[in-house]
């Protein structure tokens, strides 16, 4: 208990420290995010509106997640070696998978009624894709995003280990900042994650078509886990 | 349900979860640091001087030269008998120190400039390696613990760049990076607050020029080489170094210090284990260890990649510590 | 007679050399990973199996009591749920850290923190699961003259089953993926080749130990999935 009042004290202390850290780790998440959603997002929404491909973009969300990050970021370190990119790509592998996947499934599952009708108004495929499918889909998409925003944020801690910087480079020195500096970098990772979460829940709101706001979807079989500082 | 079944349930849960409690602990066998009073019930023979004894757990850092150095003590003490537990990658000095200390661990090899730099933490900068050897036996004599002879070799921290970038620059020693206006030092961790580190380098040589880039350990070459980084710290008996890529940059001041090798051991555990006759078995091996040696084990285990445990069998067995 | 040795020097013997592949560093050395696998990765294999079947068993135990007290006793639900979160939330690097002053550079320390890590996922899992059955299933077998314990384990258990399969397999491979940092503390498992590498910058023993992991989680993820789908078969999800 005394290492937690300790480490608020830290936290008082060497608030540069926290701050530049929390840059460079927000920096290379918000890299990675930006990464991912360039690849993931077109490709699943593509697949899903083609209604084509089914079986990979579903299932490569469960190989993503079940890729262990320290793993990936060693297969990194061999291929791309030390830094700030090679930690980038290990996390953009890890959190393209579920943008896809949910990507994929919230434009294929759109409301097929929907979509005819639209097309029934005589839209061509692109206009129903983007005036109807997409709107639609976001908030299933964005959850998506969402769940891998939070991921990547918390994977990134491991990124100290790779030289790639960030809160985590606190979490590994204890020699130099004690075990208070320790759990003050953890206290800072989580406060990041929930802030994360935070962030994506409201943009996620914000994007979402007035009429759909009231719809959650509870998906029993792959539940998000919420907060998730963890690979 | 009602509370009779639930009772029954939570009782079998928690039966289920001592019973796997318990069979996961049987593979947690790592003979700790306290061991079970001193039971000599014979006297040990002069050859086997650590028979009779209770078993030693030695501790390691988190680097070749230290897996290297702990392969060769604990196989050296094997052939005498004793009974060691080698845990290897305990971490950097604080972190093994702290071992130590609690008991965790009964003894380590420690670089006898950094016992005085970081362990003890003085600031300040021995004149020889003499002085290095009294300070830090003082010190730890004073905490409980007692050193073993120094080894011939020493391995000190050092700065070092690419080639290239040194000829560029015109860097020879340390003092010569006032020079540039501002420059990257990557390093482990640990060395950003130590004396012996960043902070000696900035108060002694004036660079206050100098980013800190944290690197861990190891990746410093691989940093240098890409170019994340303008100079990295690493080890003088670094294998790496032997390849003519990079030049390391002199210490005039002594910043870094003398950096010998004891084996540092508790007291009491030392008493258990035969006092002197224990340290006699250290000291034989100790003595072996010239610079040479030390680089060209590191240089088999880093570049060559053989295994460190091969390769202290090997020297042993070259030097009579083991029979072939 | 130590002083007479040093004048003279050791004797430093050859050491094997190392392949051109290894000593260059290159991208893979299969002849190296052949040779050393029996020594590097196969031990650390076993240990890293061990590692997660010892994690998710305890982890198991304790949140299956969890959530049948909080499924008794519905105002548990939260307060375990809330410190369940709050341990999953610990970033792993700093909980197996912690726990050294603690437990100590052992298995134990190395188990606290990878148990802790399963409970949420688990817990979650097994209520919901339980929640989510049927009504018109409890229903029918009350008529049945089922007692609470007999509903419990006939009826509503089976059910939610695939859910609590879903849950373990999702925790077993999150844990797959924690213990390669629980090497951090010295425990073993496949991340000690990777922290060694980081050490050494050998890129075939960053390569070979990652792919190593990465193969552990997708076949044991497989498997489970194969034990999901068998054990309820009239749930063929799409999804899973």
């Amino acid at each position: 208990m005394q290492t937690f009042t300790d480490a608020i004290q830290f936290l008082g202390d060497n608030l540069q420290l926290i701050w530049d850290k929390t840059v460079e780790h927000l920096l290379l998440s918000g890299a990675a995010i930006g990464v991912a959603i360039l690849i993931a997002i077109p490709v699943g929404v593509w697949l899903g509106h083609l209604h084509r491909g089914s079986f990979l973009a579903i299932n490569v969300s469960n190989v993503g997640r079940a890729l262990p990050s320290l793993a990936v970021i060693s297969i990194g370190l061999g291929v791309l070696g030390v830094g700030f990119l090679n930690v980038m790509v290990a996390l953009v592998i890890l959190a393209a998978p579920v943008m896809l996947t949910n990507a994929y499934v919230a434009v294929e599952q759109v409301d097929k009624d929907a979509v005819q009708a639209a097309r029934a108004m005589g839209m061509q495929p692109r206009q129903v894709l983007l005036n109807v499918e997409l709107p639609l889909a976001l908030p299933l998409m964005f959850a998506g995003i969402r769940t891998a925003a939070v991921y990547v944020v918390a994977t990134a801690t491991l990124a100290a280990l790779a030289g790639g910087g960030g809160l985590g480079d606190i979490i590994v020195n204890q020699p130099t900042y004690g075990p208070e500096g320790v759990v003050a970098g953890s206290i800072a990772i989580a406060v990041l994650a929930f802030a994360t979460e935070g962030a994506f829940a409201l943009l996620q709101r914000a994007v979402t078509p007035r009429g759909l706001r009231k719809r959650g979807e509870q998906v029993l079989l792959e539940p998000t886990i919420t907060p998730v500082t963890n690979p | 349900m009602n509370r009779a079944t639930l009772r029954l349930l939570l009782l079998l849960a928690l039966v289920a979860s001592l019973a796997l409690a318990a069979c996961g602990d049987d593979d947690d066998d790592d003979g700790g640091g306290g061991s079970s009073g001193g039971q000599e019930t014979e006297q040990a023979s002069s050859d086997m001087p650590g028979e009779g004894k209770p078993p030693v757990t030695l501790g390691t850092k988190d680097f070749t030269e230290e897996f290297v150095l702990g392969e060769l003590y604990k196989q050296a003490l094997e052939a005498k008998g004793y009974t060691v537990n080698l845990k290897k990658n305990i971490g950097a000095t604080e972190i093994i120190d702290k071992a130590l200390t609690s008991g965790e661990i009964d003894g380590y090899p420690e670089y006898l400039g950094v016992s005085v730099a970081v362990v003890a933490r003085k600031d300040i900068v021995p004149k020889s390696d003499e002085e290095t050897y009294e300070l830090a036996q003082t010190f730890y004599e004073d905490r409980g613990q007692m050193i073993s002879e120094q080894t011939p070799f020493f391995d000190v921290d050092a700065i070092a760049t690419t080639k290239e970038f040194a000829d560029q620059n015109g860097l020879e020693t340390v003092a010569d990076l006032k020079k540039l206006d501002s420059f990257t030092v990557g390093a482990r961790p640990e060395f950003r607050n130590r004396f012996q580190g960043l902070k000696g380098m900035r108060s002694e040589y004036g660079l206050t020029n100098a980013q800190f880039k944290q690197l861990a350990l190891g990746i410093q070459y691989q940093a240098l080489d890409n170019g994340d980084v303008d100079s990295a710290n690493v080890f003088s008996t670094d294998a790496q170094l032997a390849s003519g890529k990079y030049t390391v940059l002199e210490d005039p001041k002594g910043v870094f210090g003398y950096q010998h090798v004891a084996m540092v051991m508790n007291d009491d555990k030392l008493k258990e284990l035969g006092g002197q006759d224990y340290f006699d078995v250290i000291d034989e091996v100790s003595a072996l260890l010239t610079n040479d040696a030390m680089i060209s084990m590191n240089k088999a285990v880093a570049i060559d990649k053989q295994d460190e445990a091969e390769v202290a069998k090997s020297f042993l067995e070259a030097n009579g510590i083991l029979q072939q | 007679m130590t002083a007479l040795l040093a004048q003279q020097g050791p004797v430093i013997p050859e050491f094997e050399r190392g392949s051109d592949c290894v000593r260059e560093n290159g991208q893979f050395c299969f002849d190296w990973f052949v040779d050393n696998f029996g020594d590097v990765f196969a031990p650390r294999l076993v240990e890293h199996i061990e590692l997660t079947a010892i994690a998710v068993a305890i982890g198991f135990a304790i949140s299956f009591a969890a959530a049948l007290t909080a499924y008794a006793y519905g105002k548990l639900e939260t307060p375990f749920a809330i410190f369940m979160a709050f341990l999953y939330t610990i970033p792993s690097l700093a909980f197996f850290q912690l726990m050294v002053p603690i437990t100590g550079l052992t298995v134990t320390s190395a188990e606290i923190a990878l148990v802790s890590y399963t409970l949420l996922i688990l817990f979650r899992n097994i209520i919901t699961g339980l929640r989510e059955v049927p009504e018109d299933a409890r229903e029918a077998a009350r008529a049945m003259g089922l007692t609470q314990w007999q509903l419990l384990w006939r009826v509503e258990l089976p059910l939610a089953l695939p859910a609590i399969m879903a849950g373990i397999r999702i925790a077993t491979v999150t844990i797959i993926s924690l213990a390669t940092v629980a090497a951090y503390i010295g425990v073993g498992g496949l991340g000690q080749p990777i922290f060694n590498a980081i050490q050494s910058g050998f890129k075939t023993q960053f390569v070979a130990a990652g792919l190593l992991a990465v193969l552990l989680a997708l076949v044991v993820d497989g498997l489970l999935v194969l034990v999901q789908r068998g054990l309820a078969p009239w749930m063929r999800a799409t999804r899973a």
